[in-house]
């Protein structure tokens, strides 16, 4: 029997794997994720407006505000990273707003400035058409500046009171409990936004396994074919090896996103853009951020336990995909059976984007014990700190609990429902066969 | 031996199988007959341990069917029972790698039961692709592919023509004299009637004839007379012990009670003249069948 589990999860793992749709399915992943990385390139790659330069005649009626205002611009295009700011070159032009005006293209703008003695400064931004938020932005910003610095100069005061002025407010941390730091602080603020983007990959793997192992069970359902494989086999060791097979191709496949993540971060580097571009900056700034931090000896325990968690939730999902489909006739039954479990998970998956913005939610902290919310949710909140390790372990609890409840009660049904190929009493048959 | 011993089998309140009992000794053929619905697929699912019979034994060879046997056994169901989206190839090597064949094994065999039943060609083609008569053929091929001790073939011949049933009578006769224990089902009689000597017909359940055909029929007292020559109904029809007399284009089928009726059927018409034929015949295992069913009902 023991040959047979491993022949069956053998043979069921080929039937993934050796499939010419496998094959393109991965290509594909590949492409799309190394595409997905590299996106900001590929969009340039193929031009369009983004890619001109935006030129900004200035009229400067006040003969002194040109200077300031370039300097500003030039301040925001180092402290903002777009490479949109990079794009904006000013020019000083003593021709007419009116001379402009005549033959003033798409990229081209027009800011005139004048003095006020309400307001400090008068501007006029004059373009062809409606101009880019961002544009508006930059620009606004940049001009405040430059009025504040002429509203400054202009009261006379002392250069290094402007530095102070301008220098930005230093926080003083303290927390009455003494295990609180304040990088750890920040950290939470940086997974608050990380976190779900790492998470969702395992949302989406868990959403496939319940497919995969749904359609499978199906298949050798509605084909009969089933009738001769439990003729030769135990229900227990058929429904072992579809969730082995599941849970290993699973993880087969999440090795290999994380691999194409891999290739897509090696193209950027190698072909696409050798220096390092804001975005690794970003990625690096972030790891630089964690290393060395409490933060970083957390998830020494904090990646373990999220993994067995996660794990442990992909089978009971695993587990539930097959006892659902042991009990559907076709395949759209199994699909409309299969829609509460994603939404589920689904819900888990939000409450980990909330959980920032609900600090301390009771509901929300309750919902991390529940299982198959847990995987998401628990290494959420522990990651935010709003949570201990201690929790996520008695979610891990529940879910071990919850996967022997699953084994001990769903074999039942799925002894049953594999056999059964008729939708009526399907309730009632499915609780005699838990009474049994 | 295969033994089932008073085996009834409940769905809820209803009685699918009722108190069933009959054995099957090696290189026998027995037959299992019925309408859809009077309980042979359930009785075979209980044979395969994929239902528990509500009470009551099955044995092979003195021991309770379970994962330990089902080696031996081969199983053709009613419907097709084929993961079409396989090769005939993979779907021999799943099956076979099931019941614990090596793989050389299961592809020489393989060979060999596809060249028998003329389909070598489809070896590597998807199940899903061939026509409904060659996966009949694979489904059989299937079944029959560990050469089983037992044999269990439920409506084994629906969707072939006749020489496909010739095809597979030669084969199920083969295996029967190398010593395979093998029950078949069927609703029609004549493919019964063509190898089996050993039968049981079911209703609603219940075991309604049991027995070896020969048996059976000379049990079954009615026979029939079939006589070609100037003779009409009314000459005969008041016969005592003649039960009807049906005219068949230009012959007489004379159903009469018992055989001691032949000599007073015969004294009557060796009066009329140009009599060409004169010939008593068993009642075929349809007759018998349609008699047994119809008493059922009228109860």
């Amino acid at each position: 029997m023991k040959n047979k589990l491993i022949y069956l999860t053998k043979n069921s793992l080929n039937r993934k794997i050796k499939t010419k749709w496998f094959l393109i399915a991965n290509i594909a992943l590949l492409i799309v994720i190394a595409g997905i990385i590299n996106i900001d390139k590929i969009i340039s790659m193929f031009g369009g407006d983004f890619d001109e330069n935006k030129i900004v005649y200035v009229i400067d009626n006040t003969n002194y505000t040109y200077d300031i205002l370039n300097e500003n611009m030039k301040s925001i295009s180092s402290t903002m990273d777009s490479s949109e700011l990079s794009n904006f070159e000013l020019r000083k032009e003593s021709k007419t707003k009116q001379q402009l005006k005549d033959n003033l293209k798409n990229n081209e703008l027009i800011v005139v400035i004048d003095e006020s003695v309400e307001n400090t400064l008068d501007v006029t931004l004059v373009s062809q058409g409606y101009i880019d938020t961002i544009d508006y932005q930059i620009l606004n910003q940049a001009l405040n500046n430059t009025k504040t610095t002429i509203a400054i100069k202009k009261s006379n005061i002392d250069v290094n009171l402007l530095n102070n002025i301008y220098k930005g407010i230093k926080i003083k941390r303290e927390y009455i409990d003494e295990d609180k730091k304040s990088e750890d602080e920040n950290m939470e603020m940086i997974m608050t936004t990380v976190f779900p983007f790492i998470i969702l990959p395992f949302f989406m793997l868990s959403i496939f396994l319940i497919q995969i192992i749904g359609s499978e069970v199906n298949d050798e359902k509605t084909t009969r074919g089933m009738e001769i494989i439990i003729s030769n086999v135990s229900p227990k060791i058929h429904f072992f090896s579809k969730i082995l097979a599941g849970n290993i191709f699973i993880i087969m496949q999440g090795i290999l996103l994380l691999l194409y993540s891999g290739i897509g971060f090696l193209i950027r580097k190698l072909f696409v853009s050798p220096e390092s571009s804001s975005f690794e900056s970003q990625i690096m700034s972030i790891i630089n951020n964690v290393s060395g931090t409490e933060f970083m000896s957390k998830l020494i325990y904090i990646i373990p336990i999220t993994l067995v968690l996660m794990l442990l939730t992909l089978i009971a999902y695993s587990l539930v995909a097959g006892v659902l489909a042991s009990m559907t006739t076709n395949a759209e039954d199994f699909n409309q059976l299969q829609s509460p479990i994603v939404i589920i998970s689904l819900v888990g998956y939000y409450l980990s984007v909330m959980a920032g913005m609900f600090k301390g939610a009771l509901f929300i902290r309750i919902l991390s014990y529940v299982p198959f919310i847990s995987a998401i949710l628990s290494p959420s909140l522990l990651v935010l700190g709003q949570i201990v390790i201690f929790d996520t372990l008695i979610s891990i609890i529940i879910i071990l609990i919850t996967i022997f409840l699953l084994i001990k009660y769903g074999l039942r049904i799925y002894k049953v429902g594999i056999l059964n190929y008729s939708s009526k009493d399907l309730w009632k048959k499915m609780f005699k066969a838990l009474k049994n | 031996m295969l033994k089932l011993e008073n085996i009834t089998k409940y769905y809820g309140d209803f009685k699918a199988v009722d108190n069933l009992s009959f054995s099957v000794l090696p290189g026998e053929i027995f037959g299992l007959l019925g309408v859809n619905g009077a309980g042979k697929t359930t009785t075979f699912r209980m044979i395969m341990g994929l239902l528990e019979p509500s009470s009551g034994n099955i044995t092979l060879d003195d021991k309770k069917i379970d994962y330990s046997v089902t080696d031996n056994i081969g199983f053709l169901t009613e419907e097709r029972s084929l993961l079409t989206k396989l090769t005939v190839k993979e779907q021999a090597l799943f099956y076979g790698n099931l019941k614990s064949m090596k793989e050389k094994q299961i592809l020489d065999r393989l060979d060999y039961l596809l060249n028998k039943f003329s389909i070598s060609e489809y070896k590597d083609k998807k199940i899903k692709e061939l026509s409904k008569g060659n996966q009949q053929k694979v489904q059989f091929i299937m079944a029959i592919l560990n050469e089983p001790k037992l044999l269990i073939l439920d409506e084994p011949f629906s969707g072939l023509d006749p020489f496909n049933i010739e095809l597979f009578k030669k084969e199920i006769i083969e295996m029967s004299k190398k010593g395979s224990m093998i029950i078949f089902s069927s609703h029609r009689m004549e493919h019964v009637e063509l190898f089996c000597k050993k039968l049981a017909i079911i209703l609603n359940g219940k075991t309604v004839i049991k027995g070896y055909l020969k048996d059976i029929k000379e049990q079954y007292r009615k026979k029939n007379i079939i006589i070609k020559g100037d003779i009409k109904k009314k000459d005969l029809i008041d016969i005592d012990g003649v039960l009807e007399v049906i005219e068949k284009a230009d012959e007489l089928e004379v159903k009469i009670e018992s055989k001691d009726v032949v000599d007073k059927v015969f004294s009557k018409v060796k009066n009329f003249g140009n009599i060409t034929k004169f010939v008593v015949e068993e009642p075929s295992l349809n007759e018998i069948f349609i008699s047994k069913v119809g008493m059922e009902y009228e109860k």
